[in-house]
């Protein structure tokens, strides 16, 4: 697989690059971000998404809890009710970020938990326990969803789930098994996903748009259409780079230091993230944006602030400014809205200069003089009455002055 | 009567206006009256003051009085100065006019009074007022009933009458004129003069996309084009184009109309033939910079060069993109539309295991086992059971859930003769495109026109196939409605698919006989064929041939949809509403 820092970028996926790395900064400080990439087949979707599985930096947790359990914030039903000394006793361990996948043939058991097998199975302790499922063991990592507008189809149950887990941040899960007590545990989970709107069922909004909304940002995949780009693409991933390792450039050691970089970046962003805001003008500038064009969700805007911080962050700045707003726009509101409204949208906030400033919403001259204009007619007229039989009937071609 | 100026005045007037209107003209009537069949509208993005615009697209009873029949309506608006103007006086002054105008005409009324009282009655309550100071039907205001005007409004700003006046009568509208005249001046407002009339099309608002669509190269205020966010906007200039075109092969050959190539040219009279009205999509494209006009007609600028190059490099995507767009439902759901009539049907229904789910301790003991979740199942329920050895019960078996779907395949029936031509034909073809991206089902499209009818999509999965047969539809000549219900049928047969649902959309009534010589008959003849086979029949009209229709649905068993307007989202709210109705006669069956 080609690493993460050599993958093609150029216009049609530079979005989806931007996402994929805010969503791990996110994720990473503990609040998840929702990412949907939706583009033609083979415009490297999957290929982008799961090469970011190299670069995503460690967390730490109770040594040996499969549920991802935070030493300082346990919440899995074995540790949360620890004292600190207790946590401390059974140590702590690093491991990298989690990332899983929910595939096709997944069932509710396997996604969100069911009971132990091999507990139960065990000839010297047979005992029933509840074994997590993808889900709780992803926690405060990354959910990776193929094809998700056929998942939606053809697995309701388990789009019910993500329903719940992506509802809120931090979601939640349940886990319900016969036998057992009911499990009821938080779960921090990004839930990137990847579909292709044009093949059957059709777009995840139009199978499941509770779903859809779910989402934070969704970015539509282009085309790449320079010939250079394309033919990079086919060096990068020719056979002879894949079987002969002479023909290689670059040594794997040479690549890990090139994740570690983005490693270490994320790390750091992620703190700057946790300690920036977004200034309340440009929290002005979007409640005004909800209210203004009649938005349904408010998901919508929540996620436009989450993502203005964290793309202004991810370009190196720690104040996010109006820029990022905008740019957040077509993200974030293009599954939301139809495609009329959305450029509309993106006109008028984009047609105001400099001068007129972006936060100000009143309509522009040209509106109100529209209703009442006083002086429309300038002249006043003569009555029926005065009038001669030849001059009452005026057609458009008597009135019209011409020169000849 | 010769020396009776006022009457002669008013028949002359009443001549010209028959001659006029008739040609769905509007004139100015003195210096501030405009009188027209149609809407009127100040023109404010003009320079010059005081013109009216008689919109030749917005019948004036359709637009105010919500009438289905257009040129019932005579719009009479007399534009004043500012200054108050009460309907009650209006009224007042139309009333004592007409009674002494038909006083004037014929002395000898004067001794029958209750026959001239008769005649100015005929008119209470088809004349209607508009003021600034309020608005009624004359025979209310006269009793001093006055409903209140709100600014903006129509008439806010002059005196808006609305006649229903038959031809005959358009003599009265110069007794109106003249009337309302009067009252503006004894309530010492200024009359208006109306300087200029020009007649023109109303530009629909929701689809003036000129106005907030920018392309990367129109240049706004204080813009640097490089900044603007193109793609979207390029994108979605294309999804609208294709909205009303049909597809991006069509967006091209529109714009090969207007290339220097003459031989690709097309005229305006072919174009409208495929399309429909293409008038307001022209002038939209000019505003934003990609028609132009030159002395040798219309032409493509180099911006318009530009895009259409555009879309040539980007097919894939925009076509994408397109089909996205076809896929949405409608907004709005039912309602715009009437059904007549009910039938049973039993459908077939197509079984499937889903492997994916099991169900635990089924009703029904048929069906796959699902071994390996009954025998985790066993091996929990015996732990709890506290069993010694691994026992399987029955309440331990899992099986594989079974899925029914109806699978509803559509055959639409177009009625494709001359007066489908235009939008009728893109909805239908539309209502095509939609069911095929949005179902899993096959779709087929059969014509009829001229003599006979074609099958121009067979019972199909392909896109592109289905694109290519629509293209070829061109509607013109008769309606011979039994050859295509027989053509229909003929299909469905042939190609034994399941459940089908044929479709037929049709504005008008057969004209062309198959077996004998009364196309009505045959018609009702093969519409008894369909009750026969297994084939549920749905009727779209217009209401004006409802009682035909009627009869063609009842000898095919079927329902009868009829709609004020065969349009895109009407159609498709119609078949998704009976596809639905299928899916429910299956818990029936």
């Amino acid at each position: 697989m080609v690493p993460f820092y050599r993958l093609e970028r150029y216009d049609g996926n530079a979005a989806l690059f931007d996402m994929v790395l805010m969503s791990i900064v996110s994720t990473y400080a503990g609040e998840p971000l929702h990412i949907h990439a939706e583009g033609l087949r083979g415009t490297g979707k999957t290929t982008i998404m799961r090469a970011a599985k190299d670069i995503l930096p460690n967390i730490t947790r109770i040594k040996g809890c499969i549920y991802n359990c935070d030493p300082e914030n346990p919440h899995c039903p074995e540790h949360r009710n620890m004292t600190k000394e207790e946590i401390m006793r059974i140590g702590t361990e690093e491991i990298p970020m989690p990332f899983l996948e929910i595939s096709h043939s997944a069932k509710v058991g396997t996604v969100a938990g069911s009971i132990d097998l091999s507990q139960l199975t065990d000839r010297l302790h047979p005992e029933a326990r509840l074994l997590p499922g993808l889900i709780p063991q992803a926690h405060r990592g990354i959910i990776f969803v193929d094809e998700i507008n056929r998942l939606a189809d053809t697995s309701p149950e388990i789009t019910d789930i993500l329903l719940d887990v992506m509802g809120n941040k931090p979601g939640h899960i349940q886990i319900e098994e016969a036998g057992l007590p009911v499990v009821d545990i938080t779960v921090n989970v990004s839930v990137w996903a990847a579909s292709n709107p044009d093949e059957e069922p059709g777009p995840l909004e139009e199978i499941r748009r509770q779903l859809s909304d779910r989402f934070d940002m969704v970015c539509y995949m282009g085309r790449p259409n320079s010939v250079d780009i394309l033919a990079n693409i086919l060096r990068e991933n020719s056979h002879c780079g894949k079987l002969n390792k002479s023909f290689r450039k670059t040594d794997p050691e040479y690549d890990r230091q090139q994740n570690d970089k983005y490693r270490q970046n994320i790390i750091k962003w992620a703190q700057t993230y946790m300690q920036t805001d977004l200034p309340d003008f440009l929290r002005n500038f979007i409640a005004r944006l909800y209210i203004k064009h009649n938005l349904e969700s408010i998901r919508a805007i929540e996620a436009m602030q989450q993502g203005a911080v964290l793309h202004s962050i991810i370009k190196g700045r720690n104040t996010p400014i109006v820029n990022d707003v905008t740019y957040m726009i077509p993200l974030v509101l293009k599954h939301r809205i139809d495609g009329d409204a959305l450029v509309r949208l993106m006109n008028e906030v984009d047609a105001r200069g400099v001068r007129d400033g972006i936060l100000n919403f009143k309509g522009r001259k040209k509106k109100q003089s529209e209703e009442v204009d006083v002086d429309y007619f300038k002249q006043t007229g003569r009555p029926l009455k005065d009038m001669t039989r030849s001059e009452l009937i005026n057609t458009e071609k008597s009135l019209t002055p011409s020169d000849f | 009567m010769g020396d009776n100026a006022h009457v002669d005045k008013a028949v002359s007037v009443g001549n010209y206006l028959n001659l006029y209107l008739g040609q769905n003209q509007g004139v100015r009537l003195g210096e501030s009256v405009v009188v027209s069949r149609k809407a009127h509208s100040r023109m404010p993005e003009k320079k010059i003051k005081g013109q009216i615009k008689i919109l030749t697209n917005r019948d004036a009873g359709k637009t105010y009085l919500d009438f289905v029949e257009e040129n019932q309506v005579v719009h009479i608006d007399v534009y004043h100065k500012p200054g108050d103007v009460y309907a009650e006086d209006v009224a007042r002054g139309i009333y004592q006019a007409v009674y002494k105008y038909f006083l004037e005409r014929d002395p000898q009324l004067k001794y029958a009074e209750d026959e001239l009282y008769k005649m100015v009655a005929v008119y209470y309550h088809k004349i209607y007022i508009v003021t600034n100071q309020g608005k009624g039907l004359l025979y209310d205001l006269l009793q001093d009933k006055v409903s209140p005007v709100v600014a903006g409004e129509e008439g806010y700003d002059h005196v808006h009458i609305l006649a229903r006046l038959n031809c005959d009568e358009y003599y009265l509208v110069y007794v109106i004129a003249e009337a309302v005249e009067e009252v503006i001046l004894a309530s010492e407002v200024k009359l208006a003069r109306v300087r200029n009339i020009v007649h023109g099309l109303q530009k629909q608002k929701e689809d003036s996309f000129a106005g907030y669509i920018k392309l990367p190269w129109k240049r706004f205020k204080g813009q640097k084009a490089a900044s603007l966010p193109e793609k979207e906007n390029v994108n979605q200039l294309i999804v609208k184009l294709a909205e009303k075109f049909g597809g991006v092969e069509e967006i091209e050959e529109f714009m090969e109309s207007y290339s220097t190539n003459i031989f690709k040219r097309k005229g305006i009279d072919q174009q409208k033939k495929k399309w429909g009205d293409v008038e307001h999509y022209i002038e939209q494209l000019e505003e934003l910079g990609i028609l132009k006009d030159t002395p040798a007609g219309k032409i493509l600028t180099r911006k318009g060069q530009e895009l259409k190059e555009y879309i040539i490099n980007h097919k894939c995507e925009l076509e994408t993109e397109i089909r996205r767009s076809i896929r949405k439902m409608p907004a709005g759901g039912s309602g715009r539309f009437n059904k007549l009539g009910s039938c049973d049907f039993k459908s077939h229904r197509i079984e499937y295991i889903n492997r994916n789910k099991t169900v635990n301790n089924p009703q029904n003991w048929t069906g796959d086992l699902a071994v390996p979740e009954s025998i985790v199942q066993a091996k929990k329920n015996s732990f709890f059971r506290g069993d010694s050895d691994f026992t399987i019960r029955k309440e331990d078996l899992h099986y594989y859930k079974k899925r029914t779907y109806v699978p509803v395949n559509v055959c639409i029936l177009l009625d494709s003769s001359g007066s489908m031509a235009g939008e009728k034909r893109q909805a239908a073809c539309y209502l095509a495109q939609h069911l095929l991206l949005s179902g899993k089902e096959k779709v087929a499209v059969v014509t009829f026109q001229e003599r006979s009818s074609r099958v121009v999509v067979p019972f199909t999965r392909k896109e592109s196939e289905l694109k290519k047969g629509l293209a070829t539809i061109n509607p013109a000549g008769l309606t011979p409605m039994a050859h295509g219900i027989m053509k229909a049928l003929e299909l469905i047969k042939e190609s034994r698919i399941k459940n089908p649902l044929l479709v037929l959309i049709t504005d008008g009534v057969p004209n062309v006989p198959l077996w004998t010589l009364d196309a009505k008959a045959d018609t009702l003849r093969a519409a008894s064929f369909i009750a026969k086979e297994d084939i549920r029949l749905v009727c779209i009209g217009v209401a004006s041939n409802r009682s035909f229709l009627e009869k063609v649905a009842e000898k095919g068993e079927g329902i009868l949809y009829f709609v004020d307007d065969l349009n895109r989202d009407n159609l498709i709210n119609i078949v998704r509403h009976e596809k639905k109705e299928m899916l429910k006669g299956r818990q029936m069956a």
